[in-house]
């Protein structure tokens, strides 16, 4: 084997066309982590809700809520069919309306979606997770009070805390708090009184859809069974997990794949800049090359060699560009959920897999742009290099 | 991985051999009472010549064991034709050629004689175009490319005009390269490589640069590269071509101790009458032919 310390030298002794190479395939590995870790991260945000011991129901062929619709007597007859479920005799329910409205972007000209979730009284007591973080939650039933998830606030105008906005015509509300969802998507919606909602969107009478909260996960099985059962009623019942799932499927699909489409296409550029730069050292190495074949070293521990080379310049790029991937966890990102049409606030969210892929693609743009430059290194003949 | 290393049958032996080796480098002076800093070197280096020459004896390749009465290389009917341009170009024409164990000769010509050319058959770097050539035990000619690298590394030593050190590897990196491909141990590789450097007066200089030392000196770095794995022919094409008379002639003294002291084959290439008189023979090449 050629001393690996002979080809980390050489890199380094050619330091602008090393980093010139390098930092493209760091640009590569950063690019495809920072996507990568973005789906991950709508993954998450849309999934952080979830309860396990939470169904949430919609009406038959729907996905989301917004085009989903339950009637009172619907409703009721879930409440019933939660109470028989449930060991205590009565599995909390709530039933929310949800609606899209378009407010003004601050900072920019544009408007842009935003969900409303009407919710009756103890709606933040059915999350645990959800907190006011400043003022105050609204008084029941007051009709003109909304509190904002902490994504939103202060994103859109009249969505800080004692200023007002109008839900339709000349229904003005005024933000009396900001709650938190741990992060949830959850936090990029309004919430607002259950009945005032509905009354100002024509929904009276109508849910979009309802929650049932059990004592236990097994149970969600018992009341689906029995709920999708009454094909009457044309409800189906899904854990909320899989609900949230749906939500960012297609979203966090999308992102996937551009991660994947990212790595393809870029990378083909990142190798050739390897590959060019692998074949400059092999054309100015011309003579060491023949030295060390003269000295005994074989073609394959001169291919090896070269491609330990070009694998490690590649795994240094990858390293820097995994590295400044990781600074995107501190960046906040705004993107339209294909499943509410609204604005969603996600982060960047690094994983070790995600790490780990990202310098495996490193490692392979590094053999694959080496393979040539090494090939035609280990094909040096050693008679005509020492008389160049 | 190299096609030089593994394969052979005797790896755990060797390896043995190899720690016996070290242990014996540790005991303070070897061979009695050493008296100078060189002479202890030359101790230490002759026995592990004679270690690395009973450890393997593998059938086919490994270092030369000399046949009493048989030359150490023959050359017979050599012909060399390269096929660059249009014409093909005939550089050595039926050459035949004997040299025995332990000579040291030098090789004179024209430029363009193709002296380069015959120590590269020599050396099992390029193979005769017809004839054979047979070296150290060795039928060169019909060896593939793979068994010609690992008859290099064990057999042959090589001294070239241009040093053609690596440079971004210090003197005793450099040295070292050749022990890579052999089953000596990392530690003991270390000690081989300095005690080499010892031996061609270079030990305050280990860990320079090859930038960082003079013609003279780069040039026996390359010498310590050359014999550090105990070689039986040393091949030299030019060895003084760059140097001034004084560091030359030093590398000429440094030859004539290893033929000397150390029983090297020595093949060397000259321009240099002066260096040619070092020799025991010269031989004159002239168009393909020796006269
Ligand atoms: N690999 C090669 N391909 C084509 N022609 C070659 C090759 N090697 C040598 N030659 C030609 O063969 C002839 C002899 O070359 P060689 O290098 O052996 O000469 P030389 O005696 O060593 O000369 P010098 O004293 O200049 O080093 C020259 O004409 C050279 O151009
Ligand atoms: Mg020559």
């Amino acid at each position: 084997m050629v001393p690996v310390k002979y080809n980390i030298r050489s890199l380094v002794v050619r330091k602008t066309t090393t980093a010139a190479a390098g930092l493209g395939l760091a640009l590569v590995v950063f690019v495809f982590a920072s996507v990568m870790m973005l789906g991950n991260g709508i993954r998450k945000t849309m999934g952080r809700a979830a309860s396990p011991n939470v169904a949430v129901i919609l009406r038959k062929g729907s996905d989301a809520e917004l085009s989903s619709g339950i009637s009172n007597e619907s409703l009721n007859l879930v409440k019933a069919a939660a109470g028989q479920v449930s060991a205590s005799g009565k599995g909390e329910v709530v039933g929310e309306v949800v609606v899209v409205i378009l407010l003004d972007k601050i900072g920019t000209d544009g408007m842009s979606n935003v969900t409303v979730r009407g919710v009756p009284d103890g709606a933040l007591g059915f999350r645990s997770t959800a907190k006011v973080i400043a003022g105050r939650a609204p008084k029941p039933g007051a009709a003109d009070e909304v509190m904002v998830g902490n994504g939103i606030r202060g994103r859109f105008k009249g969505l800080e805390i004692g200023e007002s906005f109008e839900l339709k015509k000349n229904r003005s509300v005024k933000v009396v708090g900001v709650f938190s969802d741990d992060g949830s998507s959850n936090e990029s919606e309004v919430w607002g009184d259950l009945n005032a909602v509905q009354s100002a969107f024509g929904r009276d009478g109508y849910v979009s859809s309802a929650r049932v909260k059990l004592d236990s996960p097994g149970k969600i099985d018992a009341l689906k069974a029995q709920i999708e059962s009454d094909r009457q009623l044309g409800l189906i019942v899904m854990r909320e997990s899989v609900f949230f799932e749906k939500q960012s499927e297609m979203t966090a699909t999308f992102m996937t794949a551009l991660g994947v489409l990212i790595a393809v296409f870029f990378s083909l550029g990142a190798m050739i800049g390897a590959m060019i730069t692998m074949h400059a050292q092999v054309a100015s190495r011309q003579r060491e090359i023949g030295t060390l074949r003269a000295l005994g070293f074989s073609k394959l521990s001169i291919l090896t060699s070269f491609l330990l080379e070009s694998l490690f310049l590649a795994l240094v790029g990858g390293a820097i560009g995994a590295g400044a991937s990781l600074a995107m966890s501190f960046v906040k990102i705004t993107l339209l959920n294909a499943s509410s049409w609204s604005e969603i606030v996600f982060t960047f969210d690094p994983t070790p897999a995600i790490i780990v892929r990202s310098m495996i693609l490193a490692g392979v743009m590094g053999v694959i742009g080496g393979f040539l430059p090494a090939l035609r290194a280990a094909r040096v003949s050693p008679v005509e290099a020492m008389r160049a | 991985m190299s096609d030089s290393d593994v394969k052979e049958p005797e790896a755990t032996t060797e390896d043995g051999d190899a720690k016996g080796d070290a242990r014996d480098n540790e005991s303070p002076a070897p061979k009695g009472d050493a008296p100078g800093e060189g002479a202890k070197a030359d101790a230490a280096k002759a026995d592990a010549a004679k270690d690395s020459a009973k450890s393997d004896a593998p059938p086919k390749s490994g270092p030369y064991r000399p046949t009493p009465g048989k030359p150490l290389i023959e050359m017979s009917n050599v012909t060399k034709t390269f096929h660059k341009g249009k014409e093909p170009l005939t550089v050595l024409d039926g050459l035949t050629l004997t040299i025995a164990e332990g000579a040291f000769e030098a090789l004179m010509g024209p430029s363009g004689s193709g002296k380069s050319t015959l120590l590269n058959l020599i050396a099992g770097l390029d193979r005769p175009t017809s004839g054979t050539a047979r070296v150290a035990g060795h039928n060169l000619e019909k060896m593939s490319d793979g068994e010609l690298a690992k008859f290099r590394a064990q057999n042959i030593g090589f001294i070239f005009q241009a040093y053609n050190l690596l440079p971004v590897l210090t003197a005793v990196e450099n040295v070292e390269l050749p022990l890579l491909l052999t089953k000596v141990p990392s530690g003991e590789r270390r000690k081989r490589a300095e005690t080499a450097l010892r031996v061609v007066g270079l030990s305050d200089r280990m860990g320079h640069y090859p930038r960082q030392l003079s013609g003279g000196q780069e040039q026996r770095v390359a010498i310590a590269r050359a014999i550090v794995n105990d070689p039986t022919i040393l091949v030299c094409d030019e060895p003084t071509g760059d140097l001034d008379r004084k560091s030359a002639d030093d590398i000429l003294a440094l030859l004539t101790k290893l033929n000397q002291d150390f029983k090297k084959t020595i093949l060397m290439v000259t321009h240099d009458p002066s260096a040619a008189e070092r020799a025991t023979t010269t031989r004159h090449l002239n168009k393909g032919r020796l006269d």
